[in-house]
């Protein structure tokens, strides 16, 4: 599904963010990255949605070299891919239901579809209840499970997320690990950005560790 | 997972279940149940986008209704950049009309050697309308020319004073074809003419009127293509802060896979509504100071003896208005927004 070929990403010329990053994630696989702050797991992620590009090397995903991807194509490459941002960049000027909906519509869904799928997409997550509050109602947790439910309405085959737990307490961390897997489980290829080792650890997945910029290991589920 | 290849994508658990509904049968497009998929998905991505045109078309409105002060303020800049050269267009056009009239007014005026008979004038006046080149005639005594002059200058009593009637007799002759070539020529043979003292050809200021018909077109034109530039830039200028406002759900919708046209849009339709407004203010602008003018227009004109009335912008004139109007503030929007989209990347 997603195969790094020695890719380097520098940033303003002489910074080196990631180098000689070599690595495949295959279809189905649920993959954690993990490194200090700075390390490049961003930098990665954003390499993988093309919103940035390789200085070297290639990043293949579903067998297609993403950088040789025309700007027209970009849109329709990135509605396969589900994001979850740390801070879930949620609109707050409309509804739950509105933020969930923004995918589909983009899409051109027909209004009677959107509706059911938001509400499935928002029922997963627990809160079908609050499709009518604004994001300011909620808790962080709930922000989090919303900016969910939006990365995964449109069922992509591939499903990113950055430090998704960054500021949450471990319960609630856990649930919202517990929610990728659920999605993983169903058959979709996800790769989780997060420096809680002691919540990867209880997880058991495969796990891509960055330092520097370098990829220094690559430990499978014990 | 290429945009290409994103309506299959088989390994994801849709296209999966798509192909085992289908049998696995969507792959053959050649297929009749294939080709009709196709028709269905083409109709409903046509009515995806008609749908999504009509939702912004009301949303940007919305929008503009929601701040009324600033809209109107822009739609008013708008306005006042538009009724200039409207006003001049439309000042233009009776122009025209009087174009029209100079040519129907072009006359010579033959003065006669003072002091002639009446059958010498007589026979002078016969003699001119035997010219095939001379359409009409009409004789202007001594007396009736005083008259004329006293009433036209309001000098009655200085003129009453004179002992002799300094004027001669004059014949106003109406050429067939009032072209300036033609009237010169003719001009230069009726002079000759014995009784004929000499003949008088205003073409200047005929010619000079038409020349400022013509720099009034440029004008015109100048000020037109001047002004639209201030409703692009008004346009433009709060279509780019409208961009800026919302540069956090931009960020977000291109993050999520929506196309530059996507995006556009609704900004488009602000510009489109911005457009449309200050063309109707213009327009009522136009109207209330055609209305303002009219009865200083029309006693100034009847003061000269003759009848005239402000144009007005007619159905013709009132379409084309607001169409530019309109057309000026989508373009406004489009050039801001294609600008500033570049400047936007989502973090
Ligand atoms: N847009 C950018 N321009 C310049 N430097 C950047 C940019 N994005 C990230 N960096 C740098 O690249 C390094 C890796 O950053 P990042 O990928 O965000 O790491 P992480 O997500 O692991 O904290 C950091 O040193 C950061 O300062
Ligand atoms: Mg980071």
């Amino acid at each position: 599904m997603i195969a790094f070929e020695h890719v380097g990403k520098r940033y303003g010329g002489r910074f080196e963010a990631l180098s000689n990053i070599d690595f495949r994630v295959s279809r189905g696989e649920m993959v954690f990255l993990t490194g200090h702050s700075g390390a490049g797991k961003s930098s990665l992620l954003r390499l993988i949605m093309r919103l940035e590009r390789p200085s070297r090397g290639r990043v293949m995903v579903a067998g297609h070299d993403i950088d040789k991807l025309h700007p027209s194509q970009l849109p329709f490459y990135r509605r396969q891919i589900g994001v979850v941002f740390q801070d879930h960049q949620l609109l707050f000027d409309r509804s739950i239901y509105h933020n969930v909906a923004l995918p589909l519509e983009i899409r051109g869904l027909a209004p009677r579809d959107i509706a059911r799928r938001v509400r499935a997409a928002l029922d997963k997550v627990g809160l079908l209840h609050r499709e009518k509050a604004l994001p300011i109602e909620l808790s962080g947790g709930e922000q989090q499970r919303v900016g969910i439910a939006r990365a995964v309405v449109n069922k992509p085959a591939l499903l990113l997320a950055d430090e998704p737990t960054g500021n949450l307490d471990p319960q609630l961390s856990a649930d919202i690990m517990g929610l990728f897997e659920d999605f993983h489980r169903i058959g979709t290829t996800v790769m989780i950005a997060s420096h809680d080792l002691a919540l990867i650890a209880r997880l058991r997945h495969r796990t891509l560790r960055l330092s520097e910029g370098r990829l220094v290991a690559d430990e499978e589920a014990a | 997972m290429s945009a290409r290849h994103s309506r299959k994508g088989a390994a994801t658990p849709r296209g999966a279940s798509a192909a085992a509904r289908t049998g696995g049968r969507q792959e053959a497009s050649t297929s009749p149940r294939g080709a009709r998929q196709q028709t269905v998905r083409a109709q409903g991505q046509w009515q995806a986008w008609l749908r999504h045109h009509r939702a912004m078309c009301v949303d940007s409105l919305r929008r503009l209704v929601r701040q009324p002060v600033g809209s109107l303020l822009t739609m008013l800049a708008i306005a006042i950049a538009l009724v200039l050269p409207s006003a001049l267009w439309l000042s233009l056009d009776s122009a025209k009309l009087v174009d029209a009239e100079l040519d129907a007014s072009a006359t010579l005026t033959a003065y006669l050697d003072k002091g002639v008979s009446e059958s010498e004038t007589g026979r002078i006046l016969e003699a001119l309308e035997a010219q095939s080149e001379v359409a009409a005639t009409e004789l202007i005594t001594a007396e009736q020319g005083m008259a004329e002059f006293q009433q036209s200058l309001g000098l009655d009593d200085a003129l009453a004073r004179l002992d002799e009637n300094p004027l001669p007799a004059a014949v106003v002759i109406s050429p067939t074809t009032p072209s300036p070539e033609a009237m010169a020529a003719l001009s230069e043979r009726l002079s000759a003419m014995s009784g004929v003292a000499e003949v008088r050809l205003d073409l200047a200021w005929i010619e000079r009127l038409r020349q400022l018909a013509e720099l009034g077109r440029r004008l015109t034109l100048a000020l037109g293509v001047l002004f639209g530039l201030g409703v692009l830039l008004v346009v433009g200028n709060t279509i780019r802060l409208a961009v800026e406002n919302r540069r956090k759900e931009i960020e977000v919708v291109t993050l999520i896979g929506a196309t530059h046209a996507f995006v556009r849009r609704p900004f488009l339709y602000s510009g489109a509504w911005y457009g449309l407004g200050g063309g109707l203010l213009a327009w009522g602008l136009l109207t209330l100071g055609s209305d303002w003018l009219a009865a200083p227009v029309a006693s100034l004109a009847a003061s000269y003896g003759a009848h005239y009335q402000l144009p007005t912008l007619g159905l013709v004139g009132s379409t084309t208005l607001l169409t530019c109007s309109t057309l000026l503030g989508w373009l406004g929007a489009w050039i801001a927004v294609s600008r500033h989209l570049a400047g936007i990347k989502p973090r």
